[in-house]
């Protein structure tokens, strides 16, 4: 299996299933800062194992793998808990119910990304429109706002990863740094 | 930061050196193999790049997505108005000024205005406000019913302030901003440094964190505030020194026993041939008097004959040495 039949498979399957998989994350594990890094792992087993092979069905492959990981990750910790265990075992009621959202035509896809710019700060939101808009690239956009480039790329970045994040039915809110807190190495895989 | 967020990061500074235009053989590599190190990598670039090319789409819309937002009041008072001034920006002097669509620019009047190095220029607001422009400066204003506010984007303005029942006149100028309700004063920007001084009437300066004001002074006519980062200092009831700051407005500058070398950097905001102090002796020098801000050469001609310092001129700088 080469890369590209992997990304081209990775964004028609994988990714509209991301927000039953962030829900199914989220309601499995205790900190909320470790979603983000867990749906990451999840995503990296899926790649890692689909090169053998794409699977029949993605929805079943990659609940499988978050369901794994997430009960390797308990046992490590130590915490498994029996309402753990019991809603894991729960998994394919969920994401049944969500199956809709993969079905997206064009106007909905429009809806979305309009939402997701709404939902971003007015000053990243006008760099990804001079951006998207009107096609400036990185220093005509800092000229014309009048900020430096490295704010520009810093706040490009930011607007990327949000609208990522929304267009994936998450909060689509912008991370910022410094409300990350530091988590050990230890805690993942 | 957690491994997915440092991919995350990472992908993201890679899909926007893509688009800049200086993409070449070794980003290309560079990519190839942050991409080859992990399996991760690739989700979060894929996963990237993937919603990155879905936003594409608003591009087709073009400036339709204004309209989208038409509904939204708050919406559109938190990103449309500054968008629209942002994009009329400064335009209007290279002689290209964009005309918005009638529908979205109705109910507002925004523009810009800039002048060149030297320039001195007067702008009449719908409202009555005056601003003049210092040399070197670029403001964009954006006036409606309710709201009058205008960006102070560089350099240095002096505000004459129509005074209307309920409606405030805000200057924007970096992470300040200047309340006012109708007096005459002028607002500088230098970089992260803003000095409000005010002529008449009363303004409040406010210092914003994520657009909300945390620390704020009222000054009133005679006094000047100087303002850097989070540091802000009043000077109160020096006309003199307003006038001093204000003398611009009749291009020309004044100074009060002021070393050479501030009075130096003075003129060279208002002209494109820099004057440059070589040693520090002559640097030391304080001056006081008035100038025409045009006119380097009358200033450096009593330089060298009233202060004895030596002066070589070529075309594109002015030599001042001891």
């Amino acid at each position: 299996m080469d890369d590209e039949s992997l990304e081209d498979w990775f964004c028609r399957e994988v990714l509209p299933l991301e927000r039953s998989l962030t829900h199914f994350i989220r309601r499995n594990t205790r900190v909320a800062d470790d979603v983000m890094d867990l749906r990451h792992d999840v995503y990296e087993l899926a790649i890692t194992g689909a090169r053998k092979g794409l699977p029949d069905s993605t929805r079943a492959y990659l609940f499988t793998i978050a369901r794994n990981h997430l009960i390797n990750r308990a046992k490590r910790a130590r915490i498994v808990s029996f309402d753990l265990v019991a809603d894991l075992e729960a998994i394919d009621k969920d994401i049944d119910l969500l199956e809709a959202e993969r079905h997206l035509d064009a106007r909905d896809a429009l809806r979305q990304v309009q939402a997701g710019l709404e939902n971003l700060s007015p000053r990243v939101r006008e760099i990804v429109r001079l951006r998207k808009i009107e096609g400036l690239n990185v220093r005509e956009t800092a000229e014309r706002l009048g900020i430096g480039k490295d704010a520009v790329n810093h706040q490009l970045m930011m607007g990327m990863k949000a609208l990522a994040d929304f267009m994936a039915g998450g909060p689509g809110k912008i991370v910022r740094p410094k409300l990350v807190r530091r988590r050990k190495k230890d805690a993942k895989p | 930061m957690s491994r997915a967020q440092q991919a995350n990061d990472r992908a993201a500074q890679f899909i926007i050196a893509q688009e800049e235009g200086d993409w070449d053989e070794t980003s290309k590599a560079q990519l190839g193999a942050w991409l080859a190190e992990c399996d991760g990598n690739k989700a979060a670039y894929w996963r990237l790049k993937h919603s990155w090319r879905k936003a594409d789409r608003i591009g087709a819309l073009g400036h339709g997505i204004m309209a989208a937002e038409q509904g939204n009041r708050r919406s559109r008072r938190r990103w449309w108005i500054p968008a629209a001034a942002a994009a009329a920006i400064m335009i209007a002097f290279g002689g290209v000024y964009e005309q918005w669509p009638q529908k979205f620019s109705s109910p507002h009047q925004t523009a810009g205005y800039e002048t060149p190095v030297g320039g001195l220029k007067t702008v009449a607001l719908s409202d009555g406000t005056h601003i003049q422009l210092n040399t070197a400066s670029r403001v964009r204003t954006s006036v409606t019913a309710r709201r009058r506010e205008a960006w102070l984007e560089s350099g240095e303005a002096f505000f004459e302030v129509a005074h209307r029942e309920g409606a405030p006149f805000v200057v924007h100028v970096g992470d300040r901003q200047v309340t006012v309700l109708g007096t005459k004063f002028s607002v500088r920007r230098d970089g992260n440094k803003v000095k409000v001084a005010v002529l008449e009437g009363r303004v409040r300066v406010e210092e914003l964190e994520d657009g909300r004001p945390v620390r704020s002074a009222v000054i009133v006519g005679g006094d000047i505030a100087l303002a850097e980062n989070a540091a802000m200092l009043v000077t109160s009831r020096s006309a003199q020194a307003v006038e001093n700051a204000l003398a611009w407005r009749q291009g020309m500058l004044e100074f009060n026993q002021i070393p050479l070398s501030e009075v130096v950097a003075e003129f060279n905001r208002y002209n494109t041939r820099q004057i440059v102090v070589t040693d520090a002796d002559a640097a030391a020098f304080r001056i006081g008097g008035m100038f025409p801000a045009s006119d380097p050469d009358a200033f450096v001609r009593l330089l060298r004959d009233a202060y004895g310092l030596k002066v070589v001129k070529s075309d594109s700088l002015i030599e001042i040495s001891s």
